[in-house]
């Protein structure tokens, strides 16, 4: 060996986090005895200033050249270790992270002394292992100036409007044939209960204008490859068999359109024709051809759009068309959908006509919807007199969805009711709830207003329902705060469906590698440090595809994922750990390891696999999977980690 | 043993294993369980409140009445929610109703039928009449047919103490509580 190995141990007390059960004078001065380590300290937060300078102190004085820290995670705290070693001169590769305090202090917090011979055990293995450590060096890529949205609602908007702002070029993609999202359905927005496309609306026209962001609607994004800084995207642009720059939005072809199918805008309430203006304030607002449902499909030879178009925008010979887009960054905000209760017939949903979900009640209620803001019961299209509203339908139910989403759907049932008792008085209004959840700001005010104007609130999850010969509802619930089993008689029931991810989560996250929470929702790197950072460097996320949101939530997202995408979209580089797979001559060629890499970071080129560094996580699938040992991980090198292993049963 | 929620989900693991019992303390009292209930439309028996005194460790519920309204038709177990295993909940906090003594007459009643016969509901006049028709031996092969074979059962119930528990006056084979009152 070239140099002599030199290796400081530092163990942590973390206050009484790990000092109050494991011995950490004790574990020092047993790593005093192993072979490498030239000296030990003890201190109360090494993560603190004083701990840091400590640490650097002690490289100066006893020259050293490998550190290590035994103390809490390296997942919150190895880039301040890291950068500690590297100001002190020493490779921050060089530097080992053992965990006493998630692996002894806090599993084995009722045995100190077996927590402190772990904790030993764990230092040996640790400073066995730095001893092979190898220094790395971290690689940078250029990053073009350009950046991709994926899904037009609130928190993509926001998002590209900002990173526009910005300066810098964004492709906003959006799947339906205008931009708004979910927001752009709704007839009100708790807690103010302003009209939602009121002021949706100009925020909508706002994008549109924006020099630096270019609208795809009616496309979506085919495939990405590429890593961060340099992603090389497919756009499908669905046909619109219209002329966009001929088209006003007039919407003269959608008044002769002979077709009539149920509209999915007005959730299936309302009816539109193949050719349509997708609603009024759409943006852009272009007409769009539904050829599925057109008479041309059928072979047919309907001319009615085209001979009412004035400007001669109608064109049939339209095909679907792919652009090829290199962006260096990527957000995410496909948002969501809520539970379809269809299937398993909650509540009767799908059989009795007067049970409804909520989205669907929220187009009853919208002045623009297929009622024109009238609440009428499907059954016989009369004004319902008593409402019944169910919470968490499809949430918070092992049967279902687990999870509770987020508060939302309790607000939105509780401003449904208030809309429509503040507009009838006379009606009675009662919502069936397990618990309200109104976490923020004015909302719990919000829910103070529902119960002075006399809105209901009954405690239980309702048990079943039936219909009565006159198409009311009867829900039996158990009044949990009375202990009373009541039979209520509602002429609307409405179902406060929660969020579920919609279709397209599937095909994202596996476009995008990146990996689904529980609830099928996308997961973020960290649930507290980066909701808006994915494990994919480069690529972002905003809004309800990683969790039920709010507006105001869904939007601070928007904003938050393009101020962190700017980061790397103003310094035009990105940094690449050096923590990468090699391969070397033994390597055969059996692409085995190609088609186990989760991040498609390597491939075969001429009979030998090779690695984008700039798409390696470092992940080891491949040195695992790899049969002659070709493949390696640097810094878990195998040599690194059998080093580990056989220092586990090294006698103490 | 510690309190009455140990002692269900011991009790009750034996038989159903710990894991199915400790589900007990997934319930967050949403009534889903009372609104379901058969029993409770004409009864008083609240299912949501039986699980949340057993949750509180309150033991006068193992005295309660309503405790043996419960029919067992599993409706509440399977629509629950949260996972809740209440009908097997409910049948454990029975299990340690009566083995504290608390039992109800009926159930008792029952139990005397085991101890004669050998069934809880023995075969009778219009059993056999329903087997002969379908050409049937009136009687079944049990220990109502072979009532040596009864001994074996009415050992059981010596040997586990049910006997005693119930109540139960082998000379008069009757309960006591039935002479006490002259019923």
């Amino acid at each position: 060996m070239e140099e002599e190995v030199r290796i400081g141990v530092f163990v942590c007390r973390c206050g009484v986090n790990i000092g109050g059960v494991v011995d950490c004078e004790e574990v020092a001065k047993y790593a005093e005895t192993l072979p490498g380590v030239v000296c030990t300290s003890v201190n109360t937060y090494t993560c603190s200033d004083s701990g840091q300078e400590d640490i650097k102190e002690h490289i100066k004085k006893h020259n050293l050249n490998r550190v290590v820290v035994a103390a809490c995670t390296p997942r919150t705290h190895e880039p301040t270790f890291r950068a500690c070693c590297e100001e002190a001169g020493v490779n921050k590769y060089l530097f080992e992270f053992v965990n006493i305090r998630d692996q002894c202090s806090w599993t084995h917090m009722h045995e100190p002394e077996k927590a402190t011979e772990k904790a030993k055990d764990l230092v040996r293995m640790g400073v066995a292992r730095s001893w092979i450590l190898e220094p790395l060096s971290d690689s940078e890529v250029p990053v073009r100036r350009e950046a991709l949205v994926i899904g037009g609602g609130v928190a993509g908007m926001q998002a590209a409007m900002d990173i526009g702002d910005m300066g810098f070029k964004v492709y906003l993609v959006e799947k339906e044939p205008s931009i708004g999202g979910r927001m752009a359905r709704f007839d009100k927005v708790f807690p103010t209960n302003d009209c939602s496309i009121c002021i949706l609306g100009p925020k909508m026209v706002e994008v549109a204008r924006n020099k630096n962001v270019e609208i795809m609607s009616y496309s979506e994004v085919e495939s990405v490859e590429g890593y961060v800084g340099n992603f090389k995207v497919k756009v499908r642009h669905k046909p619109r068999y219209i002329d966009e720059d001929r088209c006003t939005g007039c919407g003269e072809c959608a008044s002769v359109c002979p077709v009539e199918v149920p509209y999915d805008f007005d959730e299936g309430f309302g009816t539109r024709g193949a050719v349509y203006i997708p609603f009024p304030q759409a943006v852009p607002l272009k007409a769009v051809i539904d050829m599925d449902n057109c008479l041309r499909s059928e072979g047919k030879k309907c001319k009615a759009c085209e001979k009412a178009c004035g400007r001669g925008a109608i064109d049939f010979t339209q095909e679907e068309r792919f652009t090829e887009l290199n962006v260096g960054v990527i957000i995410v905000a496909t948002g969501f959908a809520t539970y379809d209760p269809e299937p398993r017939h909650d509540y009767g949903y799908g059989i009795y006509d007067n049970v409804i979900t909520t989205m669907e009640f929220e187009r009853l209620l919208n002045a623009a919807g297929p009622t024109e803001g009238h609440v009428i019961r499907p059954s016989d299209c009369r004004e319902p007199m008593r409402l019944g509203f169910i919470n968490c339908v499809g949430s918070r139910d092992l049967n279902t969805n687990e999870h509770c989403s987020g508060g939302i759907c309790c607000m939105f049932n509780i401003k449904n009711a208030i809309l429509l008792k503040e507009k009838r008085p006379e009606i009675s209004c009662y919502i069936f709830y397990m618990d309200i959840r109104t976490p923020f700001r004015g909302y719990e005010e919000f829910y103070n207003r529902a119960r002075e104007i006399g809105i209901r609130f009954i405690r239980g999850r309702p048990a079943e329902v039936r219909e009565k010969p006159n198409g009311n509802i009867v829900v039996r619930v158990e009044d949990t705060l009375k202990g009373v089993v009541r039979e209520i008689e509602v002429d609307l029931l409405v179902l406060g469906t929660g969020v579920v991810p919609n279709p397209d989560t599937e095909r994202i996250s596996k476009m995008l590698k990146i990996p689904r929470a529980a609830d099928g929702l996308l997961m973020e790197a960290h649930p507290k440090l980066g909701p808006v950072d994915t494990v994919i460097d480069g690529v972002f996320i905003a809004g309800c595809i990683s969790g039920p949101k709010d507006i105001p939530f869904a939007v601070s997202q928007g904003s938050g994922a393009a101020s962190r995408a700017s980061r790397l979209l103003s310094t035009g580089r990105a940094v690449v750990e050096g923590i990468t797979a090699v391969s070397d001559e033994r390597c055969i060629g059996c692409s085995l390891c190609v088609d186990v890499c989760p991040y498609g970071a390597l491939f075969l080129d001429e009979k030998r696999v090779k690695v984008i560094e700039a798409l390696c996580k470092g992940c080891g699938t491949c040195a695992a999977t790899c049969p002659t040992g070709a493949l390696d991980q640097r810094h878990f090198k195998c040599t690194q980690i059998c080093a580990q292993v056989k220092n586990l049963f090294a006698i103490a | 043993m510690g309190t009455l929620l140990d002692e269900i989900i011991e009790y009750g693991g034996e038989v159903f294993g710990k894991e199915h019992m400790e589900t007990v303390r997934e319930c967050v009292q949403c009534g889903k369980c009372t609104g379901s209930c058969p029993s409770g439309r004409i009864t008083a028996y609240r299912t949501r409140k039986m699980i949340q005194m057993a949750r509180m460790n309150l033991r006068e519920v193992l005295s309660m009445y309503e405790l043996w309204f419960c029919t067992t038709c599993f409706t509440c177990y399977e629509r629950c929610p949260r996972g809740v295993k209440v009908t097997d909940i409910i049948r454990t906090m029975r299990n340690i109703a009566v083995s504290e003594g608390h039992m109800s007459f009926s159930h008792k009643k029952v139990a005397t039928y085991v101890f004669k016969t050998g069934h809880a509901v023995p075969i009778g006049e219009p059993q056999m009449k329903l087997r002969e028709g379908v050409g049937l031996d009136p009687m079944a092969p049990t220990t109502q047919k072979f009532p040596e074979q009864l001994e074996q059962v009415r050992e059981i119930v010596r040997t586990t103490g049910f006997d005693k528990k119930v109540g139960f006056d082998w000379e008069t084979m009757k309960l006591r509580e039935e002479l006490e009152e002259g019923k």
